[in-house]
């Protein structure tokens, strides 16, 4: 079963009678259809009842009015038009190029200034051990320096440090350690 | 009696727009200012009618006129200028169209200054300000394509064929909007009967089409 009705072709033309331009012809046709068709006669009636409404609804807003002068659009377009010459935007690069650069070197100089100093002193450290474990490893030839090596190579007679001071730990006072003895008959939980 | 020596910026020495557009690709200021003037209130319009805020419209009149003058060297002379302005403009209103949540004010009270212009004894401008607002309101519950079609025809004026320019789509659709616009309106205005429209009639049932019967024989199974 059909649920809807195909409406008549004409239909869309009778609502649109004032918005559509049509000329002589195509408007004694319409009416002429709309004679005899209820719908259209319908749909042009009430077509332009509607289209008389809007036009009185939109007729006071067609006469709204702003005070904006062309001095806003000058003022929004001037500085970007000066800026599409790519020649007048070269000395404001360079001059970024050179900011940018300062910029970079100083952050480079106050970086390496602030390093911890015994970093920088490890290297020359381990380049004097070197040196030292040669002078050891090779027994020179003159006397003077032969002493000298020998001085350098003697064996550390410091005493090794013992941990005799008994220090507080845990919390508890430093006093003598209390032995905790099992009674005999005690059976673990 | 000394005559009116004040000229109308907008005419722009009776200059067409086309010549108007050459002027001030080459830099005449006066003839871009022409051109501002001569369509800055419905470029303003159009926002309005879209954003629903003023200061919203003027903004979209600024930026557009400001996207045109850096277009002026890439427009055709063939192509018509207003419909590019108003497209201009339709694309920058719909991007500052409020968000959800933001209650801005309708079509109906932007009226409202116009209003107040109206002459008359002061029961009649109150009957017909409540048939404008009647109208605009049906027009804002329209959905956003049908309200432009709308908007752009009766508020600013243009044909069916500069709108399908406008809104970028063929006369046929821009026609068919504007047919399925004025039959909202008139399923929403019906309710009113000072505005002398009818509601819809209901289909008689003679006037529906008849089924068509089935004439093919319809095989069994078997066969």
């Amino acid at each position: 079963m059909r649920l809807f009705s195909r409406s008549c072709e004409f239909r869309q033309a009778a609502y649109l009678v004032s918005a559509d331009r049509l000329n002589a012809g195509e408007r004694i046709a319409l009416e002429a259809h709309a004679a005899s068709c209820v719908q259209c006669a319908d749909a042009l009636r009430n077509g332009r009842s509607v289209d008389a409404a809007l036009r009185g609804a939109f007729s006071p807003l067609r006469e709204r009015r702003t005070m904006i002068a062309p001095g806003r659009v000058r003022l929004a377009v001037g500085p970007r038009s000066a800026a599409t010459n790519p020649w007048l935007r070269a000395p404001r690069f360079f001059g970024r190029l050179a900011e940018v650069s300062v910029m970079i070197g100083v952050t480079l100089f106050a970086v390496g200034a602030t390093l911890d100093p015994s970093a920088r002193q490890s290297t020359s450290t381990a380049t004097h051990s070197v040196v030292q474990g040669n002078l050891r490893g090779q027994p020179p030839v003159g006397d003077i320096d032969y002493l000298r090596w020998i001085r350098l190579n003697k064996p550390d007679d410091s005493p090794a440090v013992s941990d005799q001071t008994r220090l507080p730990m845990g919390g508890r006072f430093d006093g003598d350690p209390v032995e905790i003895q099992k009674a005999p008959g005690a059976v673990p939980r | 009696m000394k005559p009116d020596t004040r000229r109308d910026p907008a005419a722009g020495d009776g200059r067409t727009d086309h010549e108007l557009v050459y002027a001030a690709r080459d830099g005449d200021t006066i003839a871009f200012d022409a051109l501002f003037y001569r369509y800055r209130d419905g470029i303003f319009r159009l926002g309005l009618a879209i954003t629903k805020d003023p200061s919203a419209a003027e903004e979209i009149v600024v930026d557009t006129f400001a996207r045109a003058h850096r277009a002026l060297a890439r427009l055709e002379p063939d192509d018509s200028l207003r419909p590019w302005l108003y497209r201009v403009a339709v694309n920058l209103s719909y991007n500052r169209r409020p968000r959800k949540g933001v209650v801005l004010s309708s079509l109906d009270e932007a009226a409202d200054v116009a209003f107040e212009n109206d002459e008359g004894s002061p029961s009649h401008v109150a009957e017909q300000a409540e048939l404008r607002r009647l109208v605009l309101g049906a027009v804002d519950e329209l959905g956003p394509k049908h309200r432009l079609v709308v908007v752009l025809h009766y508020m600013n004026g243009l044909n069916l064929t500069e709108i399908a320019e406008v809104v970028d789509c063929p006369v046929g659709t821009v026609k068919s909007r504007l047919h399925y616009a004025l039959r909202r309106l008139r399923t929403h205005l019906a309710a009113h009967p000072e505005l002398g429209i009818e509601p819809s009639r209901p289909i008689i049932a003679n006037q529906l089409r008849a089924p068509k019967p089935i004439t093919a024989a319809v095989p069994f199974e078997g066969e």
